[in-house]
């Protein structure tokens, strides 16, 4: 009796396992906006959903999403209750210890923020003199310290941070990242006397490694198909359409460009 | 933007109660087995409920089930690929739930182990002596004195164990802690909802504290109490 009862667990498990083994699953978040974001009635949105449907629909591949906490996110990924993670994951040396990274499908620059009409541009004879707010330790810190060495350098310990010194008038201009001075200061009723100076800019591929889809290193089939679908959507402008519903900037990686 | 999350968090709270009364009623199982093991078993039950009980109250909640819930799944894959059955899934409801009732098994063995002992041997005894089976003793005599001495310690536990099903989520379940962090982000207003899940936490556990105070009354009836009872 007990092993019959065992017996069907086992099948039933089973039978569901298999029922889903054809689709691909994707792991996504739902706890960083604009990128992921959880509706009331539990639906996702964002950019991420966005892409990750867009490449789901190049594959011709019947996706379900899985959301799943950020702190689970690559051991489900390994575990298998999943099978590649599209959850604004920066790609970094430590993460390709445990998995395999995409091509990169966004990369946020940095931009210059300061009180509207103060600055026409971010040159150094422009700065010269002038207190810059940047994070601390941070590829922009090394980038001003390099290039500004007539400016004063204010350094914060939170990106947001960068934000609140420099409506409090600690310091004339501040650099940071494009979506975290949109999200948390540009768009809010505090930094509607403040705008974008100059252009927005990449530090290069170092500082700034991009976000790349996860798949596991056994899947290197995967990763290509994930590449393919990635740069089908870049050429066909799904890409563009799709960041321009949430950036007022370019988001598109420095590698897709070339 | 507030109420229309509220559905959402409310479900949470379903989430939370349904993962930690069904983790309680484990806990209460695994702990009356591991209380009896403990008092009652010979050797070898003995060692191998203190071996349980040592363990697993040394280690942190979150490490057990990591590594029932991932381990558990890649020690299911290798064995399916192995034999070439497919991917065959850990529901994170069921490994939740037991994780969290084997760990707090753990506390309650210990629990009910103490309120085992403050039975006196002689009540037992009689029973005994009165021709009643081993079953009618435990039933009818031992059960209902121990349950006045168990429910303090049951009452800790439960509350306790309220709050540890937010370990879940981890696992991929959603449970009111994490489903208050996703309305936080998609709102940006972190205090509300982590306000208003405090309260909601305050009034279960208040509600839970009436309601084991009145089963401690109930056990205790018949039982003179000296004021600090």
């Amino acid at each position: 009796m007990r092993m019959k009862f065992l017996a069907s667990i086992v099948a039933t498990t089973m039978l569901a396992g298999t029922a889903f083994a054809e689709d691909l699953r994707i792991g996504v978040e739902g706890n960083y906006p604009p990128f992921s974001v959880v509706a009331p009635d539990g639906t996702l949105s964002g950019f991420d959903i966005d892409i990750a449907n867009a490449i789901c629909a190049k594959m011709k591949k019947n996706c379900v999403m899985v959301q799943q906490e950020w702190d689970g996110m690559i051991p489900a990924l390994n575990a298998k209750k999943f099978d590649i993670i599209v959850a604004s994951m920066t790609i970094n040396e430590k993460r390709k210890k445990v998995v395999d990274f995409s091509n990169p499908y966004y990369d946020v620059p940095s931009r210059w923020v300061a009180r509207k009409g103060d600055y026409k541009s971010w040159s150094q004879e422009e700065l010269k003199g002038k207190t810059i707010i940047v994070l601390r330790n941070s590829p922009r810190a090394e980038y001003v310290a390099k290039n500004y060495p007539d400016s004063t350098v204010l350094a914060v310990d939170k990106e947001p941070a960068v934000y609140l010194e420099l409506a409090a008038g600690r310091g004339d201009i501040a650099f940071g990242s494009s979506v975290v001075s949109a999200e948390s200061f540009l768009k809010k009723p505090e930094g509607k006397d403040f705008e974008q100076v100059g252009d927005t800019l990449f530090l290069g591929e170092d500082a700034d490694g991009g976000v790349g889809i996860a798949v596991r290193k056994s899947d290197g089939a995967l990763r290509e198909e994930v590449n393919t679908a990635l740069s089908s959507i870049m050429t066909d402008g799904t890409y563009k359409q799709l960041s321009g519903k949430y950036f007022d900037f370019d988001v598109t990686p420095q590698s897709a460009k070339k | 933007m507030f109420q229309s999350y509220l559905p959402m968090i409310l479900e949470g709270l379903r989430v939370t109660l349904s993962v930690a009364s069904v983790s309680l009623a484990i806990a209460c199982v695994i702990g009356l087995i591991g209380a009896s093991a403990k008092v009652y078993g010979g050797m070898a039950a003995r060692l191998s409920a203190t071996v349980y009980t040592t363990t697993v109250r040394a280690l942190p909640d979150l490490l057990v089930m990591l590594v029932v819930f991932y381990g558990g799944q890649i020690l299911l894959n290798s064995i399916s690929d192995k034999y070439g059955w497919g991917y065959l899934d850990v529901d994170p409801y069921i490994a939740g739930v037991s994780t969290i009732g084997f760990v707090f098994g753990a506390y309650l063995t210990e629990t009910f182990r103490g309120a085992i002992l403050s039975v006196p041997a002689g009540q037992i005894e009689a029973g005994f002596a009165y021709g009643l089976s081993r079953f009618q003793v435990a039933f009818y005599i031992l059960l209902p004195q121990m349950i006045r001495h168990a429910v303090p310690g049951l009452t800790n536990t439960w509350l306790v164990m309220l709050k540890a099903t937010a370990l879940v989520s981890i696992i991929g379940l959603d449970d009111m802690v994490h489903r208050a962090g996703l309305a936080s982000a998609a709102t940006r207003e972190p205090f509300t909802f982590y306000a208003l899940i405090g309260l909601i936490y305050l009034a279960v556990t208040t509600f839970s504290v009436l309601l084991f105070g009145a089963l401690e009354k109930v056990s205790s009836r018949g039982v003179r109490s000296g004021g600090a009872a």
